[in-house]
């Protein structure tokens, strides 16, 4: 007799090249044990598994559900083992794919090590390229540098519930990849009325006008779903990286570049014409409430 | 004989080659197989970047490595003549949430990997609950993240001082994840205050207690781990902290000492590729991390562990503990007297009138970390990071083994895996 145990869908959760960060934002996840409780792990380099990492490396079992972290380096062996042959074992037998953070979306930070080889699972930067291009249909690419663990979350719901799971042209889910950063930045007043910010360390101002903040051309939900449920880079006045994009990481990331004082990156789908005029507008209007502090403490201590 | 093993639960991957005679480990080579070229990834990038990039070395002491590069591009401002000296505020914040990366870390080594370990090696079944591990050190993110904007992966910590301007609102926030993690702690894993604990004098008080953290410390009498396991004795403090002193110890001596005496040398590997070279302080081997953070304050049980059981396996994980019990407490009054009056940041000049080299030392969870820096006019030249784990577990030959291959030797295979996992290894750190 089969218990329910078996019954449940099986996670294979394997490494490429990687630091590990996604496995460890994904630990986060609040309600953790509930979601696991519903799958079986196969495999996690951390997590308790029903198999070792010798097991899987003889290719005699199958996942529904093949998680891959990390940039695909082709040199790279597991146990001896290609990990070409790795993943293309369990990615043919398995019915969804996900890539969990960039390096496995796009090849991100780690692409950079090898960057004539290594890759995503399916793209190269935002050229298709990589080792899964025969199962691309079922690769769900969940970029950021880490995941947010609730977006591997999401996934995993939507696959329990049997429900199709909408990818924009670069396979991440258009729900969590249709805002951008900037939606729900706390800062959003500054972008409107063109107020940067003057430093680092402050509550007021808008870091996309020097501090180098791309919010308003990276696709991720990072103001909307907190992060640890708690804040968010631009929120503590960090500059958003743009990390969950193909071209992540950038250079001079605590710069903006600038043409003619106006950045020269300018948000998703504006016109660079729309957006000087709107901001020639803006920059006209001297607005003391935003000129000065948020909270104006009797700092005499 | 020789055998294979390859080490997995860790922080990436291990392996490890055993030299068996008499069913006990004559020697043990220990070799990290997957490159990563960090440094390489660095060169030619805007010094800055680095605040981003390193991070990325590692998935579970990122945090160490942005407070180690801040504080090598900040070293290296002091070097070209432009000193930042950053106030109180600053220091605490940077403090705290450093502290409470470690505190998370210890408590998934805990759960994740010491527990399970200890049930393979006992074939009992101990207390299943490794996800209790990722729960407490979730809360212990949410502290960081109140500051940092989000753990993993933060990039808060910059030269001059931090992204953040806490309101008190954060600072409330925080005291109440920690006083909740505490009680987690108090409750789950120690199973008294942690006042009381800290207060111990005697190994001998843990037995009273009936917890995960006694239960453990039963088992690991049971399988004699405070007979096993030694290493030299030998120990270092490198990160300058509120929580340590910068030192090294033999036994129970200490000096002070200058982290530029830190020198590498090339693994010894013959069988097997790896991509780790070994650290040491003044070419000799010393064991860093909680054991040694510890030895160098005066707590009384950790003296009277050291004086019954001295580095033994058993001292070290239970240093491990009381430091995660420690740090806790720390974190506490850190968090209370958090102030909001001054400044979050104070401007400094364009990082592209730096041309000097910088050193950022800070202790990891594991250990020292280190992150050399050489700047020209706001270009790196060339960065290079030294992490805890080449210290503890680099692999050497016979004649001068390292704190782990000495730990393992005339243990059985099973034990010496074990002893091996003592010392929280982070693979993904050794081969950044």
């Amino acid at each position: 007799m089969h218990s329910k145990q078996d019954k449940k869908l099986k996670i294979l959760w394997f490494r490429g090249v990687t630091c590990n960060g996604n496995t460890h934002s994904f630990l986060n996840l609040p309600h953790l044990e509930q979601l696991l409780n519903r799958f079986e792990i196969l495999y996690h380099p951390i997590l308790e598994s029903t198999l070792s990492l010798v097991e899987i490396t003889k290719l005699k079992d199958k996942c529904d559900i093949f998680i891959f972290e990390g940039a695909y380096d082709p040199l790279m062996r597991r146990n001896e083992v290609l990990i070409g042959d790795i993943v293309t074992h369990y990615a043919k037998n398995a019915k969804h794919i996900i890539a969990a953070g960039s390096c496995a979306s796009f090849g991100g930070i780690f692409k950079a090590s090898a960057p004539q080889r290594n890759s995503g699972l399916i793209f190269n930067e935002d050229v298709e390229y990589g080792p899964l291009q025969s199962y691309k249909d079922r690769v769900i690419n969940l970029s950021g540098c880490p995941i947010h663990p609730e977006w591997l979350s999401y996934v995993l719901g939507m696959i329990l519930n049997k429900k199709e799971i909408e990818v924009d042209s670069l396979h991440r889910p258009i729900e969590l990849y249709s805002n951008l950063a900037h939606h729900g930045c706390t800062r959003n007043e500054y972008f409107e009325w063109k107020v940067d910010a003057d430093n680092f360390g402050e509550k007021e101002g808008c870091l996309f006008y020097k501090q180098g903040c791309r919010a308003p051309m990276t696709h991720s939900s990072c103001n909307k779903i907190l992060w640890n449920n708690v804040s968010s880079k631009t929120r503590v006045g960090t500059p958003c990286f743009g990390c969950t994009e193909p071209n992540f990481p950038l250079t001079n990331l605590f710069s903006t570049k600038t043409n003619m004082s106006i950045p020269k990156d300018v948000p998703v789908g504006i016109s660079k014409r729309s957006y000087l005029t709107l901001t020639g507008i803006a920059k006209t209007f001297y607005i003391k409430r935003l000129e000065g502090k948020l909270i104006d403490y009797k700092r005499d201590n | 004989m020789i055998t294979k093993e390859i080490i997995e639960k860790i922080e990436g991957e291990a392996s490890v080659e055993f030299e068996i005679k008499d069913n006990l480990v004559e020697f043990a080579t220990i070799s990290f197989p997957h490159f990563r070229g960090i440094e390489m990834i660095l060169n030619g990038k805007n010094a800055l970047d680095a605040l981003v990039i390193t991070p990325r070395v590692c998935g579970i002491c990122g945090h160490a490595h942005l407070m180690a590069s801040v504080r090598a591009i900040e070293d290296a401002y002091k070097n070209a003549g432009y000193e930042i000296k950053n106030n109180q505020k600053i220091e605490k914040i940077r403090e705290f949430t450093l502290i409470m990366e470690i505190i998370q870390n210890h408590f998934k080594w805990f759960y994740m990997t010491l527990i399970p370990e200890l049930e393979k090696l006992h074939s009992t079944s101990l207390v299943q609950t490794p996800l209790k591990g990722a729960f407490a050190a979730s809360l212990a993110a949410k502290a960081i993240a109140t500051f940092a904007g989000q753990w993993p992966h933060s990039s808060y910590m910059i030269p001059g001082g931090i992204t953040s301007d806490p309101t008190n609102i954060d600072i409330l926030q925080v005291q109440t994840y920690l006083q909740e993690l505490s009680l987690f702690f108090e409750n789950e894993t120690l199973g008294t205050s942690l006042e009381d604990f800290l207060s111990f004098e005697s190994c001998k008080e843990f037995r009273g207690l009936n917890s995960d953290f006694s239960y453990i410390e039963e088992k690991l009498i049971s399988l004699e781990m405070h007979e096993k396991g030694f290493a030299y004795d030998k120990f270092l403090i490198l990160g300058k902290h509120s929580f340590t002193s910068v030192s090294k110890l033999n036994k129970t001596h200490a000096v002070g000492i200058d982290a530029k005496f830190v020198n590498t040398v090339e693994a010894y590997s013959p069988n097997q590729i790896t991509y780790a070279k070994n650290a040491q302080y003044k070419k000799e081997y010393y064991e860093t991390g909680p054991l040694s953070r510890m030895m160098a304050l005066n707590f009384p049980i950790i003296k009277n562990m050291h004086r019954r059981f001295k580095d033994s396996a058993y001292s070290r994980v239970m240093a491990r503990i009381f430091e995660l019990a420690y740090l806790l407490k720390k974190a506490s009054s850190l968090a209370t007297t958090l102030t909001i009056a001054e400044s979050s940041y104070n401007s400094v000049v364009d990082i592209s009138k730096i041309t000097a080299s910088g050193l950022g030392v800070v202790e990891a969870p594991r250990g020292p970390l280190l992150h050399k820096i050489e700047i020209e006019k706001g270009i790196i030249e060339s960065y290079k990071i030294i992490t805890p784990t080449q210290f503890n577990i680099g692999s050497s030959s016979l004649k001068n083994p390292t704190p782990a291959q000495k730990a393992m030797q005339k243990l059985s295979k099973e034990e010496a895996l074990f002893v091996f996992r003592t010392f929280d290894v982070c693979s993904v750190c050794t081969t950044h």
